[in-house]
């Protein structure tokens, strides 16, 4: 049985797509993209990093057009992406040259430079605030200017302060494994498609990208025994990266000639995870490895979780779906999962036909083959 | 002074600078465009710090213009959708490029700006500090 092309769907898609103009509409209450952008960072950092596009400003048109979907706003970033030209490639970044605004470390209390709280939810009480039914604006600049007055106050040192890993501290003292900088060219999942065994830098871009829920599931999934990884977090740290471009002509230059584009935040995780390894004398010896996590904005539970997922990977376990980098890389997208979801929405009118020939076939106790 | 310290200090200051530095040399000198101010992308190549490899982790929307001045071609390029901004400073970076005069007085200007953002750095960041936190052990 072939495929049989329908048409006649047509007006009523118009009148879809007119009812769902209303819709949004309707309560006659509009909201502005800097509003979105002023109030909802999390979603916005999420909507990027799903997306793998780093750009505040679409991510809260995205919002604002998918009406606060998720997953229809990942689309949109995704489907806007692929209408762009990739004009240029980084400097390779280093975290070390983050600009940090948040840094806590759930193995060592003290940790050079110290830990720094930063603006975080983890403290505070889960419970509904009401008065933000009857916010005040007036209310809001007064604190505000309350801050801004206590901040003037601050005594600041004349330099900005830059903070060291914690795992280098380690690594220094010969704890860590210390890898020199391996600079092969990454493989882009972009540019070609993933293909198993993949390379470690398919791997991470394909996490750092996944699904905030998917890739929290699966982390989790593993902590609970569908893994073999249950780390300890060295460090999260969030906080904003520099990103410079080499001169698309200048050839061999200087790294002082190169552009400054600006900054993006983002969220980094070590986790360290103690693995056995047999030594030189051939014992059984108990090592730590790193676990990386890393993402777009400030979501440090998917970065947690992907730096548990990273070290699930680079260990393969049959027996352990997370340990499987078929299972784990090729249903945490959002467009790919959600698209695949919903496409089972979309006519099927001639399989199910015929699947339900093959039944009724089989009721009258027929044959539903050849034979 | 070089392109990587000036493009710190234009973009992560003052935008209005990057724009009196701009209209001080089309004054006198005119301009080329020969790329308007378009938006694309950066692909962002990451270190990780487990293995110490790279890996891509995801591209960034930015601005981009080429303009044309005595023969030197400057670039702007600048995160985000900030067409004026990338347009003023290919005009500097054409500036430079062309060693025009001008931009050896802007020196001075620059440094005071790059001293003007590491204070508002360093004190965003004193007030910051007082998020870290003070560990006292406990006797039991």
């Amino acid at each position: 049985m072939g495929y049989v092309a329908v048409k006649g769907g047509t007006q009523a898609i118009d009148a879809s797509i007119e009812r769902l103009t209303y819709e949004r509409l309707k309560n006659e209450e509009i909201i502005e993209i800097e509003t979105i952008m002023a109030t909802m960072k999390s979603l916005i950092d999420q909507i990027m990093s799903e997306s793998s596009l780093y750009s505040p400003y679409l991510a809260a048109l995205a919002i604002k057009q998918a009406e606060g979907s998720m997953e229809e706003a990942v689309f949109l970033m995704r489907a806007h992406r692929s209408t762009l030209p990739r004009l240029y490639y980084s400097q390779a970044v280093e975290s070390e040259t983050m600009l940090v605004e948040r840094r806590i470390s759930a193995s060592f209390k003290d940790i050079p430079g110290g830990q720094i709280l930063g603006a975080t939810k983890d403290y505070t009480h889960r419970l509904l605030d009401f008065q933000l039914l009857e916010e005040d604006r007036a209310e809001n600049e007064a604190w505000l200017a309350l801050y801004q007055k206590a901040s003037e106050a601050v005594k600041a040192s004349d330099t900005v302060a830059y903070f060291p890993k914690v795992v280098d501290y380690l690594r220094e003292e010969g704890l860590f494994e210390n890898y020199k900088p391996d600079n092969t060219a990454p493989v882009d999942i972009t540019k070609q498609s993933i293909a198993f065994p993949a390379p470690r830098s398919a791997r991470l871009q394909v996490l750092t990208r996944g699904q905030t829920g998917a890739v929290t599931a699966l982390g989790y999934a593993s902590l609970r025994g569908y893994g073999q990884v249950h780390p300890t977090v060295g460090e999260v740290r969030v906080g904003s990266l520099p990103i410079y471009v080499a001169h698309p002509n200048e050839g061999e230059m200087d790294e002082e000639d190169a552009f400054y584009i600006g900054e993006i935040q983002v969220t980094e995780v070590e986790s360290f995870v103690p693995v056995t390894k047999k030594n030189e004398a051939n014992d059984q010896e108990l090592e730590f490895e790193i676990g990386y996590g890393i993402c777009y904005g400030q979501n440090e539970t998917k970065a947690i979780a992907m730096s548990i997922l990273d070290q699930c990977l680079e260990h393969p376990e049959s027996s352990f779906p997370t340990h499987d980098e078929e299972f784990v890389l090729l249903h945490i997208d959002s467009v790919e999962a959600t698209g695949f979801i919903s496409h089972l929405k979309l006519p099927h009118y001639v399989t199910f036909q015929s699947k339900l020939d093959s039944i009724r076939n089989v009721k009258k106790g027929g044959h539903t083959d050849e034979n | 002074m070089k392109r990587r310290r000036r493009t710190e200090i234009l973009i992560q200051g003052d935008p209005a600078l990057a724009k009196k530095l701009a209209e001080s040399i089309i004054a006198i000198y005119g301009y080329r465009e020969i790329i308007a101010p378009q938006q694309g992308l950066t692909m962002v190549k990451m270190r990780e710090s487990a293995k110490n490899s790279l890996f891509y982790m995801g591209e960034v929307l930015v601005t981009e213009a080429k303009i044309e001045i005595k023969d030197c071609i400057g670039i702007g390029i600048v995160v985000g959708m900030k067409g004026d901004l990338a347009r003023n400073l290919a005009i500097i970076d054409a500036a430079y490029k062309a060693n025009l005069p001008e931009t050896a007085e802007w020196e001075a200007e620059l440094v005071e700006a790059e001293k003007q953002i590491i204070q508002k750095r360093a004190k965003d960041q004193a007030k910051l500090f007082e998020t870290k936190v003070d560990f006292q052990t406990m006797d039991v």
